[in-house]
């Protein structure tokens, strides 16, 4: 599985978005607000998900906020570390 | 002090089903259906009889996609919340000037021990900020503020059996100092697996699948219960209270001065079949008129909020139910007229602490 | 809205890492000292060490209370000698006890879950001094008051909730006097749960600093003694202060964030205001919330420079950190005190104004003249509760 449909999936299982499935989840569409309307919670919440399930560590919120814009950021953020 | 407090709706959601007809239904039948509560325990896996509350109902209020944070001890009390509204005809009006306020003895047990859970199996970097926030005790007052738009004043009280009384007592000083112009007032608790395992350890010997007995004050038979029971209330003024008036809360310690109860008020006893409570009831069993409703609910801390709807329930039907099997001394196995009578609900707690709440029609 | 009647404050108590007294910690913030520290009460797993403000309790090998409930007792123990009384000399008189706290006392122990999780039976010493630390009822127990006693768990701004209840309690006549305030301990469950959050700073916290990059947990007691006129009268006692005016409101947007607008923060200001019949140009200064988080001290300073534009503002979590529930009580018990002195004190850890934040708080020890301050406090779950504090008489 790459990523980004694992991340998919842990955004639908462990945020609880049950209204919808990983496959309508755009790879470029926005995390919060308009897009999936996930909010500041949901970001620290998705903080410690990267970690549980990728081992990675996003410092702080400056560095966050550039890795959580879409899947597809999020994706290249833990994809960079993971090969780096 | 003397209140003037009108009752104008009721939200309750336990054992006996969800709404005002569930729990008056339940009190005709003198019947509450029970469930199995599993939980993990060292020994392996158990069960407990327990009062558990559904919440689904609550999608008729709240689309589901705005639950999906949202755990059921805050489900609880949002679905009481909406109940009562309703049932008091607020649900569409506005709620700039709704204060809410809610009691809980134990808070969201089972979110404390999901955050719990996520720092004992992940270590200290992978703890749950969803957890925690849904942990802290005011977020069933949090989320039923946010959903409703109520935003006036909000407050959680947490003082194990006396949460209902302290709380009731400033829900009523908002109305009375026109804070507020009404105000959301109910009580919480849930069962759980921490719950249920402390119970079997404090408990030993319970699980008997038997009927609670809560004047039987020498006879541990108490069941663990869960549940929301939400009031509307509103200044009475003169006007009409269809639920009745909440016309005292008194709430002290018996060291400090007897408890003086009016003479011809029938008494709803707080009893809820823990043997190591029961004493403190006893001296009160010689009451013309007595009753205890926690055979419909089950025991938890917050009990009083149950017996406050069903006080509610008896004036706006002008009769007493009959009490359920054991929870009755001199009421009859039919209903019977009120008669003028007041409600006094009393409720101890440890130390001789205790909380009254006197309802007339 | 009723104008409320004054209520008279006779006596004060406060412990945390400003000091084990009140007349300590003023001598500590008017020094501009802090220390705040690693945590020596816990252990943590976490890569960086986040500093905290430990009060100076000792801990003892086993506590038959929770520490929560211990800091309480140590304040209201000085508030009770403050006010000239002893818990014998108020047998028979209607006392009430109302406290505010966060999670410092749920029926959580995280050694107690790690047993059961481990598949062993646990000790129940631990649940037992839960049920036994419930904080108003610590207080009743010691002292021996039969009063209404109600511990009020409206997160971060708890303690300000129960002065302003407690006041209630007096004006309404249930009560000759109540103690109230805020306590709340440090631990293992805030810590991670504010560091969860990603809003604990890694330095020292800067207050409305436009560095700030997050708050400093800290602990402690604020207890204030409330007692009605007729009481007063009977032995002539002169009030160190009044509770004037209370408000509290709820943002109704949001479960930790603070609605950006700080609608419910203006509503409660107003409400205090209006029912101390005060107005804004009254006002000595400010004690605000000030947590160092970015969100809160946004808000905050937009409030107050909206508000009450000329009124000096300053954060004392620079000097206690956040002490979460026991902060309304530890902030009013401040406030009374530098009321009665005609100074404030400096806004600890603000160096650099941010050009986003339009009011900016005080940056050096500063007189004030003026009979009334405010003391605010912002909360988890969008709560916003403002107190009206009058100067005292002597």
């Amino acid at each position: 599985m790459t990523t980004k449909d694992k991340l998919k999936n842990i955004l639908i299982e462990e945020l609880n978005i049950e209204d919808i499935t990983a496959a309508e989840i755009g790879d470029d569409e926005p995390l919060f607000g308009e897009g999936l309307g996930l909010d500041s919670l949901d970001a620290v919440e998705l903080v410690v998900l990267v970690q549980k399930h990728f081992g990675i560590e996003i410092k702080d919120m400056e560095e966050g906020r550039a890795a959580l814009q879409s899947i597809a950021t999020l994706a290249a953020y833990i994809d960079e570390r993971h090969t780096a | 002090m003397k209140l003037d407090i009108a009752i104008s709706g009721i939200g309750v959601v336990g054992g006996f089903g969800c709404g005002r007809q569930a729990l008056a239904s339940a009190l005709r039948s003198g019947k509450s259906p029970r469930s199995k509560a599993s939980f993990m325990t060292p020994d392996g896996p158990a069960e407990l009889p327990a009062y558990l509350a559904d919440t689904a109902q609550l999608e008729r209020f709240v689309p589901k996609r705005e639950l999906r944070r949202i755990d059921h001890f805050s489900r609880m009390a949002m679905l009481g919340s909406f109940l009562a509204l309703e049932d008091g005809g607020m649900l569409d009006a506005d709620r700039s000037r709704l204060g809410v306020v809610i009691a809980t003895g134990y808070g969201a047990t089972r979110t404390t021990f999901s955050f719990l859970d996520s720092v004992i199996s992940g270590g200290d970097a992978l703890a749950s900020p969803t957890h925690f926030s849904s942990s802290v005790h005011n977020a069933a007052a949090a989320h039923t503020s946010i959903l409703l738009k109520a935003t006036g004043p909000s407050l959680t009280v947490s003082q194990f059996e006396m949460s209902v009384p302290s709380a009731l007592l400033t829900a009523c000083l908002w109305l009375e100092e026109e804070r507020v112009d009404a105000v959301l007032f109910g009580g919480v608790d849930e069962c759980g697996e921490l719950l249920h395992y402390c119970w079997q350890r404090f408990i030993p010997g319970t699980g008997a699948d038997q009927p609670m007995c809560p004047l039987d004050f020498e006879h541990q038979s108490a069941v663990a219960g869960e549940g929301a029971a939400f009031l509307l209330l509103t200044r009475a003024a003169g006007a009409a209270a269809p639920y009745g008036r909440i016309c005292q809360v008194q709430q002290g310690n018996v060291v400090g001065g007897a408890l003086e109860l009016p003479g011809d008020a029938v008494l709803f006893l707080g009893a809820d079949g823990h043997r190591e409570c029961g004493a403190a009831y006893r001296e009160f069993s010689g009451a013309a008129s007595l009753s205890a409703y926690t055979p419909l609910y089950g025991s938890l801390p917050v009990g009083p909020a149950f017996d406050l709807a069903v006080a509610a329930l008896s004036c706006r039907e002008d009769q007493l139910f009959p009490a359920p099997c054991g929870g009755s001394r001199s009421l009859g196995t039919q209903p019977e007229a009120l008669a003028g009578r007041s409600i006094c609900c009393l409720k101890f707690g440890t130390e001789g602490d205790f909380g009254l709440i006197r309802v007339e029609k | 809205m009723m104008r409320h009647l004054p209520v008279a404050v006779t006596g004060l108590g406060c412990l945390c890492a400003a000091g084990a007294t009140l007349p300590d910690c003023m001598a500590t913030l008017f020094a501009g000292r802090r220390q705040p520290k690693a945590p020596t009460l816990f252990t943590t797993g976490h890569a960086v060490t986040y500093p905290v403000f430990e009060a100076p309790l000792a801990e003892p090998e086993s506590a038959e209370l929770l520490r929560t409930s211990r800091l309480a007792l140590v304040a209201a123990a000085e508030a009770l000698a403050d006010a000239g009384w002893t818990a014998d000399a108020l047998r028979g008189r209607r006392v009430g006890v109302c406290l505010g706290t966060t999670v410092g006392s749920t029926t959580s122990d995280e050694g107690f879950c790690r047993e059961l999780r481990a598949g062993r039976h646990p000790d129940l010493a631990p649940m037992k001094r839960i049920l036994k630390s419930n904080p108003a009822r610590s207080l009743a127990r010691e002292f021996g008051f039969s009063g209404p006693c109600q511990t009020i768990v409206n997160a971060c701004s708890s303690g300000t909730d129960a002065v302003g209840q407690g006041a209630a309690w007096i004006r309404a006549g249930l009560c000759d006097l109540v103690l109230a305030g805020g306590a709340d301990e440090l631990g293992r469950v805030t810590y991670n749960g504010f560091t969860s959050l990603m809003i604990t700073d890694e330095s020292p916290v800067k207050p409305f600093d436009k560095n700030r990059r997050g708050l400093n947990l800290g602990e402690g007691a604020g207890i204030l003694v409330l007692e009605s006129e007729a009481l007063r009268r009977e032995r002539s006692k002169a009030a160190c202060g009044f509770v004037l005016g209370y408000g509290s409101a709820c943002d109704a947007h949001h479960l930790t964030a603070p609605h950006p607008e700080g609608l419910g923060l203006k509503r409660a200001l107003a409400e205090a205001l209006q029912c101390s019949g005060l107005t804004a140009d009254e006002l000595a200064f400010v004690n605000a919330h000030g947590t160092g988080t970015p969100d809160n001290d946004r808000v905050e300073s937009r409030v107050l420079s909206e508000v009450l534009p000329q009124v000096p503002f300053l954060s004392t979590k620079g000097y206690t950190g956040h002490t979460l529930g026991a902060a309304g009580g530890i902030e009013a018990v401040f406030t009374l005190a530098c009321l009665e002195q005609g100074r404030i004190p400096a806004n600890v850890g603000f160096s650099e104004p941010d050009p986003e934040l339009p009011a900016t708080p005080v940056r050096e020890v500063t007189a004030v003249s003026g009979q009334a301050a405010l003391s605010e406090s912002l909360a988890f779950g969008g709560n916003n509760a403002v107190l009206v504090l009058g100067k005292g008489e002597s």
